[in-house]
């Protein structure tokens, strides 16, 4: 069976900047890949690639078996970070439109799923309304739909979850992962390192256009083992007596807070589940639990090979936390 | 191919089916053509104010003074008036055809409903003081409101006394000096100088002993209206409207439906690139399919207003009877100089389109594209006049604004030489291709390229890029 990707030694530059450099990737299908990496890291830029909006400077790229998307773009759903509508257009007659465009052939059938999709993203009122008259978040749905309507092997989708409420993050979380085990191949972009860990099974890191990981998610949590333990004291006027006691735990190496959570880190070779029954008992505990590395946490050592000082985790932390989007 | 069909459908419903479209492609022309009769009417029906009063005269020479009585009486104006509508039908007639008839009758009509001037020769005597004649007119300015209209003193007249003799020891005939009120009504005034300049002519006529009547039939050379032999039998000359009408209007129609589509072309292009939907647009089609697509369907719009307006153009010949004036083959050489026209300048608003960020950046580069198509404006009087000229043959190779300087040509009368038609197309055809070429590559990159609006070293760059 044919990868539903396929690179190999993509480079591409925009005059003297370099965006992506010996990109080599495969993702089979029926995956559902996320790409993560901070702003300008080369996510969209890579994914435009795919799509064959912008073409490799060097390299090879096969899209669904074929030497370009251009052969396949009738088989891929794609929702770019910078996406709009015809404001003027009607929603049910844009989302007609675009399946067409996407080789859906017109009549009864494609009213009914215009009808059917819309009724499934809460919006069945809204097909005779012009576009410009929904609010950010309904065109943003809309959008969703108008790549999946005409159900495509492939989806690719950038930043899917910006500027959407938790409801209707939730609701579209929902809908990738239908499309998912549907058998579809799901690729998306994220700069919130949290929603690729709930949604992918496979995650491609991506720093200053080139990938620094490419693992299932699986063998990324087993890689990187805890390297701490959160705890909680029972007694919230005794937290000075439960900190004294937990840094005289043996195997700890420093007591800190870290974004308003008190961690105990581990000395190196300490083995967790140890380590944890040893804070649990050392004070009277509300709760205790490891702390695992997140994506965030990997990205950070990664960049800075792991040598980063406790500020420069933060400040790395709080940069990552506030960008918004990807070149 | 569907794909780019469906952009063109969609371009072309977007923009010809909407209500502004339809108001300006027909509502307004209706409207204009309506108003047309309407404003004649209601500018015979605001009738200019009758103007009257007095004319004073110090007639030195003593013979002027009775033909001017004469010439500048009411009645003698008003039958002044009907010979020159009379005459200007006659040639309206031969240079337009039955248009030139109808538009007699109409012109009759509101001349009918302009008052008469009425005017009182008051002479002061031979022996008169210009100054004196002069003041009263000055007298009367500041006290206007006091004076009857028939009382108010128009003009002064002063002939000198050799202007009807001339004198034994001059070379020439004495003249005379008019001297008006301010802000007199432009048209009294050119009735009292013409009126005065023809009875200073009469009397010398007298005095020479001619007959005013003998010279004024001698003068006369009257014709009858110009025939056009055709094959069917004879019409009305249309010389005027194949050799001026024909041709400029040729020109302008296409100048129009040209630069109506390429601005709906720039406006659409602007509009999805800043509406961020061009790159969903791009997942499902290439750009050469979506600007191929929008030129096409933006063609439809064009053609659609070429349509409509030769359609009314066409109906309007054959309400006037006249035929003949377009042949199918202008008709042919209308739609392929149009296409060639079309597509150069809508590549160069794709390009424009897909470069900017919104339309006050366009402008800049947009100068350019404006000033050729200001070069027919410049040329056509040129053109028309000598079709076969070396400056109409040199222009006729020039694209983009080779298609509006040959379809002037190809409308004149005068044939032009098949050879240069031939080359013209060919040339025109390189410069669809090479600017298509150019507003791709453009197109292509520029779609997704957002901040500080190119300039042309960018544009080139960008060339080079794709």
């Amino acid at each position: 069976m044919d990868h539903a990707i396929e690179m190999t030694g993509v480079r591409k530059t925009f005059g003297p900047k370099v965006a992506v450099e010996g990109m080599d990737l495969v993702i089979p299908q029926g995956s559902l890949h996320g790409f993560i990496g901070p702003n300008g890291a080369g996510k969209s830029t890579t994914i435009r690639m795919i799509m064959s909006i912008l073409f490799p400077d060097r390299g090879e790229l096969k899209v669904l078996g074929k030497r370009s998307a251009v052969e396949s773009k009738d088989r891929i759903g794609y929702l770019p970070e910078e996406r709009g509508v015809y404001k003027k257009m009607k929603v049910g007659a844009f989302l007609a439109h675009m399946a067409r465009l996407k080789g859906h052939d017109a009549g009864s059938e494609l009213t009914r799923k215009v009808n059917d999709w819309l009724e499934k993203i809460g919006l069945p009122d809204v097909s005779r309304k012009k576009c410009e008259e929904l609010s950010k978040g309904m065109q943003q749905k809309v959008q969703f739909v108008s790549c999946v309507l005409h159900e495509p092997d492939l989806l690719i989708l950038d930043e899917p979850f910006s500027g959407l409420d938790p409801v209707n993050m939730r609701l579209l979380r929902d809908l990738i992962r239908e499309q998912h085990e549907a058998g579809r191949t799901v690729i998306f972009s994220t700069h919130v390192m949290s929603q690729a860990e709930q949604l992918c099974d496979h995650i491609v890191m991506i720093h200053n256009g080139q990938k620094v990981l490419d693992d299932p998610v699986q063998t990324i949590r087993s890689r990187h083992k805890p390297e701490g333990v959160w705890f909680e004291p029972y007694h919230a006027d005794r937290e000075q007596e439960a900190l004294a006691a937990v840094t005289g735990v043996p195997g700890i190496a420093e007591v800190r807070r870290v974004d308003g959570r008190l961690e105990a880190r581990l000395d190196a070779g300490v083995e967790p589940s140890e380590a944890i029954r040893l804070v649990a008992q050392a004070a009277p505990m509300a709760s205790v639990e490891l702390h695992r590395p997140g994506l965030e946490d990997i990205f950070i050592n990664i960049v800075t090979g792991g040598s980063a000082s406790a500020d420069d985790r933060a400040q790395l932390r709080a940069a990552l936390r506030d960008i918004g989007g990807d070149a | 191919m569907s794909k780019v069909m469906r952009i063109a459908g969609r371009e072309f419903a977007s923009t010809a089916l909407t209500k502004g479209f339809i108001i300006g492609a027909l509502v307004v022309p209706a409207v204009i053509l309506a108003i047309i009769p309407l404003v004649g009417i209601l500018a015979a029906s605001a009738k200019p104010p009758a103007v009257s009063g007095r004319i004073l005269v110090i007639d030195r020479s003593g013979e002027v003074l009775g033909p001017l009585s004469e010439r500048l009486s009411e009645e003698s104006i008003r039958e002044r008036r009907q010979e020159a509508v009379r005459r200007a039908g006659e040639f309206a007639a031969g240079a337009l055809g039955g248009m030139g008839s109808q538009l007699t009758g109409s012109t009759e009509k509101a001349l009918e409903q302009i008052p008469v001037p009425r005017f009182t020769l008051e002479s002061l005597g031979p022996d008169a003081d210009i100054e004196q004649a002069k003041g009263r007119i000055r007298a009367q300015l500041n006290a206007e409101g006091d004076i009857a209209p028939e009382d108010r003193v128009l003009a002064v007249i002063e002939i000198d006394a050799d202007a009807v003799v001339r004198s034994s020891d001059a070379d020439a005939f004495g003249q005379w000096q008019p001297f008006f009120r301010p802000k007199l009504n432009s048209e009294a005034v050119d009735e009292i100088e013409a009126a005065v300049a023809w009875s200073i002519r009469e009397r010398r006529y007298a005095v020479a002993g001619m007959d005013r009547e003998a010279i004024r039939e001698l003068d006369s050379v009257q014709q009858r209206a110009a025939q056009e032999i055709t094959e069917k039998g004879e019409q009305d000359d249309t010389s005027g409207l194949t050799s001026l009408v024909v041709p400029v209007a040729a020109m302008l129609l296409i100048l129009v439906a040209t630069f109506t589509g390429g601005q709906y072309l720039l406006t659409t292009t602007i509009e999805e690139k800043s509406s961020r939907v061009v790159e969903v647009l791009l997942s499902a089609v290439s750009p050469m399919e979506l600007m191929t697509g929008k030129i096409l369907g933006q063609m439809g719009v064009g053609l659609s207003l070429l349509i409509i307006y030769n359609a009314i153009g066409i109906v309007a010949l054959i309400a006037f009877s006249v035929t003949g004036v377009v042949s199918w083959q202008l008709v042919l050489a209308f739609l392929v100089y149009f296409v060639l026209a079309y597509f150069m300048f809508a590549s160069m608003m794709a390009a424009i389109g897909a470069a900017v960020n919104d339309l006050r950046e366009a402008q800049s580069l947009m100068t350019p594209v404006m000033l050729f198509s200001m070069v027919p404006y410049f040329f056509f009087m040129p053109v028309i006049r000598s079709p076969n000229s070396t400056l109409s043959t040199t222009l006729s190779f020039i694209p983009p604004i080779s298609p509006f300087i040959m379809i002037m040509r190809i409308a004149t009368p005068e044939p032009v030489p098949g050879w240069q038609i031939a080359v013209s197309i060919l040339i025109n055809l390189l410069g669809v291709m090479t600017l298509l070429w150019f507003a791709a590559k453009v197109f292509r990159v520029g779609l997704l390229m957002y901040g500080k609006p190119p300039n042309l070293r960018t544009l080139i760059k960008w060339v080079r890029m794709a």
